[in-house]
């Protein structure tokens, strides 16, 4: 395994820009996700990595060697591709075999690296199977067998569980990472499901435009997104235009001026100190929200409930306060669903769970 | 770095298309604009225009055409709907016997309807075997044979005509149907309104090729001693080619004809096809037509094929035959022509030849291809898009024209004349001549298979630590093997029966390909009819064996085969 550094990659398809002076660092042994809308240059991130696409400025280094120009076949990197990419003409085993092959491993060795790998998927039956017999799932396990038999440097994952179905993805999730902390390879994962990526990675890149947005382990880019976006994109979140005030301390924490009143929340990023007056804007979740009917509270939006949403494990309901904006708010194991009755309601939140961005 | 031998292929590739597709034509039509002392000359094309011997062949050229065409049609279009949208007894059988009218030579399948329907056929002996007996049957063929020469055509090409209606109605989305039905339109104008405009594209592009082919068929009306009609009068002008520059005008009428038409096409129709807005995404209901309406069906398939396997049945009959004359079968059967035949100087080693020629142009059509099928469909090289255009119009441009360029461009004193071996020997033009022809049937199912393997089947493999060329053996070549051999099949079986090139290139009789070898033995003294029939026999029973093969191996992706 290696780890990957990515120094000022830039890539255009015609007069597109698709990725933008891109900068990285992979940890060896390291499970890093890459995470963004659709378009946003994560996949083509990705194949820039195996070597199917050459960047027009920028390098590509593996453990400190620049492999920026070796073809893909040199590269020792294993792909999983979207569509799984299983040869329909050879069988189960033929296909885990075929990279061993390519590598000229003894015949002995590339049978019990086979049968190896194909039983870390729990498929070791299925050897002689042939593509077309097999469920999305056992695809999905044969597509990771045969990555992870060469023993790859780094192991790069492209939407591996956007063709299965939900209960099946659960399933391979928690199955991938068992499986590549077992190898202990450097893993690069590409996808647009947030859930997955709070689910798996060590850490995780939010990219947007061709761009990354913010580098980071999970909790710090859901605690702590440092801009709009990327808060928008991971988790959900409520906006509320402001004026910052003052630092107050302890730590990061600071006040900001809105509309409805003086609120006390969090400075995301350590290296911004806005000057007073400054135009901010305060990003709340809707699980931080609490609801309640006292008019005097700090931190406090009031408004009238106009949406209420039973979904079992949580109830959703919909805030409006007297400029317009809407407010979402949702309460865990609700015993019981309040009415949208219009009713005058009060929303709070700690002062931790306010983060003041930038405007 | 890796573009290098991929650029260097595109330009071989560009090169060898622009010698021996480009430059053939491009000599002809030169020849026939150039003074005897150089300059440019509108008199050759004015001499043609002016003589009514050549405006009679023009005349009746198109006449050949529109008519083949049109019964072309008349045979494919109900068929192919009647297959396309309803289940009835017997429809895979039939579905494959619709072809067999393509393993014959039409010029071979002459001699057999001359049999049936001449004045002394069988025809005539069942119908009026009164008249018959008075000397003075009725004439089917009509007058001047024009109607036998159109009816022979027709028979032999509809079945390009139904393959590609078939493929373009196989192709629509049922949902375009349904969503008018639910709209309230009843059945008959949905066919109106919906099914034929949208099927028109293949309609077009398989009547277009039908009727360039009925344009410029040499074949038919030489077996059928039809003169006046500009192919037969290019092929007689060829024993004056040193001096007179009367034939090449008449290729360049013919091929700029030919364009016109193929380019008219192109223009009514796109390139697009519909395929964009209406690929099936669900399999059509095909409901099966019960009790006397499903024989019906299957009474109006088979009887357009028995009319469409007269010829070939004329043929057997003729090789089997002592003597056929005025009789409904023949008076009595022998093998003796089959032993004839084979014993006859020109025979084996036509046979030989034949399957040397169509044999090395096959192998230079895969190799050709593939490669310009991965170029075109794996690459962004510039450039790509004219070979992808260029590889296709051999199917435009008419055999004929191809054949007297390269006879024309390796004349003694001319730049190509080392392609001519020591005595002649035409070996190397006439492969070449075959491979350039049937170049757009391998292009076009190699690009098919290409298409629907994904590229990430490749990716997996280079990714895996395999080499380009290595991917391309292990992975890629296996995945379109079955498009492959269908594709070179049908380029070697159309190198067997191959007509204007083998009748123009090989002058000489140890040259002679099989398709040439039939036409002489044919023209000879006393059995000739029946030697010939019996090589012919021997071709189709070789050329059902492939063509079966084909249609096995690529269902009904097969009517894509015939578009440019």
């Amino acid at each position: 395994m290696v780890s990957i550094q990515i120094r000022h990659l830039t890539k255009h398809f015609g007069s597109t820009l698709a990725l933008d002076d891109v900068n990285l660092t992979i940890e060896s042994g390291e499970m890093f996700f890459l995470l963004g809308p659709s378009g946003c240059g994560k996949t083509t991130l990705l194949r820039h990595i195996a070597g199917f696409y050459t960047p027009d400025q920028g390098q590509l280094l593996f453990d400190q060697r620049d492999i920026t120009n070796l073809p893909p076949h040199k590269r020792n990197t294993a792909m999983m591709f979207q569509s799984y990419a299983l040869w329909p003409h050879l069988t189960v085993g033929e296909n885990v075999a075929f990279g061993l092959e390519e590598r000229k491993l003894p015949r002995a060795q590339i049978d019990s690296r086979v049968q190896e790998s194909l039983q870390m998927v729990r498929l070791g039956h299925l050897a002689d199977r042939k593509i077309n017999q097999l469920s999305g799932g056992q695809q999905q396990r044969v597509a990771l067998a045969r990555s992870l038999a060469v023993r790859p440097d780094a192991l790069l994952l492209d939407e591996p569980l956007s063709n299965l179905d939900a209960k099946l993805r659960l399933e391979m999730r928690s199955e991938i990472r068992r499986i590549c902390k077992e190898f202990g390879v450097t893993a690069v994962y590409v996808t647009h499901d947030q859930k997955e990526a709070l689910h798996l990675a060590d850490r995780l890149a939010v990219m947007e435009k061709g761009a990354i947005s913010q580098i980071g382990t999970p909790r710090d880019i859901f605690r702590s997104p440092r801009s709009a976006s990327v808060a928008a994109f991971i988790g959900e979140a409520n906006f509320l235009p402001a004026h910052f005030l003052a630092s107050t301390g302890p730590g990061p924490l600071a006040t900001a001026r809105t509309a409805h009143g003086l609120f006390t929340g969090r400075l995301t990023d350590p290296t911004w100190h806005p000057s007073p007056g400054e135009p901010v804007q305060l990003c709340l979740r809707p699980e931080a929200l609490r609801l309640s009917d006292q008019p005097d509270l700090p931190n406090r939006i009031g408004g009238r409930l106009i949406d209420s949403i039973y979904l079992g494990e949580l109830a959703q309901y919909a805030v409006q306060d007297p400029a317009g904006t809407t407010f979402h708010v949702s309460e865990l194991n609700p015993a019981l669903l309040r009415p949208a009755d219009q009713s005058v309601v009060s929303l709070t939140a700690a002062p931790d769970d306010v983060m003041i961005l930038r405007a | 770095m890796k573009r290098l031998p991929t650029y260097g292929f595109l330009l071989f590739i560009l090169l060898a298309m622009g010698c021996f597709f480009v430059y053939p034509i491009y000599h002809t039509v030169r020849e026939a604009f150039t003074k005897p002392g150089g300059g440019f000359t509108l008199e050759y094309i004015g001499q043609i225009f002016g003589n009514p011997l050549y405006r009679e062949g023009l005349g009746n050229a198109l006449k050949m055409a529109a008519g083949s065409t049109l019964g072309a049609l008349l045979l494919a279009l109900p068929l192919a709907l009647l297959s396309a949208r309803f289940a009835f007894p017997g429809k895979a059988l039939l579905g494959a016997l619709v072809l067999v009218p393509l393993i014959l030579p039409p010029f071979v399948g002459t001699i057999g309807v001359k049999q049936i329907l001449g004045q002394h056929g069988a025809l005539n002996a069942l119908l009026m075997p009164s008249q018959v007996a008075s000397g003075y049957p009725a004439d089917w063929l009509g007058h001047g044979r024009l109607l036998g020469v159109i009816l022979m055509n027709a028979l032999h090409l509809y079945p390009i005509l139904y393959l590609n209606i078939t493929a373009s109605l196989a192709n629509l989305d049922p949902a375009l149907d349904e969503a008018a039905e639910n709209l309230g339109c009843p059945p008959w104008r949905r066919f109106w309104r919906i099914t034929l405009p949208l099927a028109m594209p293949g309609l077009f592009a398989g009547a277009s090729i039908v009727f360039i082919w009925g344009f410029t068929e040499l074949g038919v009306p030489l077996m059928f001693d039809f003169p006046r009609v500009t192919p037969v009068q290019i092929f007689d002008g060829i024993k004056e080619i040193g001096g007179n520059p009367l034939p090449y005008a008449l290729v360049a009428i013919m091929l700029v004809a030919s364009l016109l038409l193929f380019l008219l096409s192109k223009c009514l129709f796109g390139r697009s096809d519909f395929a964009g807005t209406g690929r099936a995404s669900m399999a059509a209901q095909t409901p099966t037509l019960k009790g006397a309406r499903g024989w019906l069906a299957t009474a109006a398939f088979s009887s357009i094929i028995l009319l469409a396997v007269l010829p070939h049945c004329g043929v057997t009959l003729t090789s089997l035959a002592t003597d056929w004359n005025d009789t409904v079968l023949p008076s009595g059967f022998t093998l003796q022509h089959y032993r004839d035949a084979l014993s006859h100087g020109l025979t084996v080693p036509s046979i030989i030849n034949s399957l040397k020629y169509a044999g090395l142009a096959t192998a230079l059509d895969v190799v050709l291809g593939v490669t310009i099928a991965w170029i075109v469909v794996r690459t962004r090289l510039p450039g790509r898009h004219l070979l992808d255009a260029l590889a296709m119009l051999p199917i435009a441009v008419p055999g004929l024209v191809l054949a007297f360029g390269y006879l024309a461009m390796t004349r003694e004193g001319q730049p190509f004349h080392w392609l001519i071996g020591a005595n002649e020997d035409p070996y190397w033009i006439i492969v070449i001549a075959y491979a350039i022809r049937r170049l757009p049937y391998v292009v076009r199912s190699a690009s098919a298979g290409l298409q629907q393997t994904s590229v990430s089947l490749e990716e997996a493999a280079q990714n895996l630590g395999c080499s380009p060329f290595r991917t391309l053996c292990r992975i890629t070549l296996p995945l379109i093997a079955a498009n492959l051999i269908a594709g070179a099949l049908l380029a070697f079986s159309f190198g067997m029966l191959e007509v204007s090139d083998s009748l123009i290139l090989a002058q000489k009789g140890e040259h002679f390909p099989i398709t040439k070898a039939i036409y002489n033995l044919n023209g000879a003294l006393g059995n000739g009819e029946a030697l010939a029939s019996a090589l012919g026999v021997w071709a189709m029973v070789f050329l059902s064996i492939t063509l079966l093969g084909t249609g096995l191996l690529l269902g009904k992706k097969m009517g894509a085969l015939f578009r440019a």
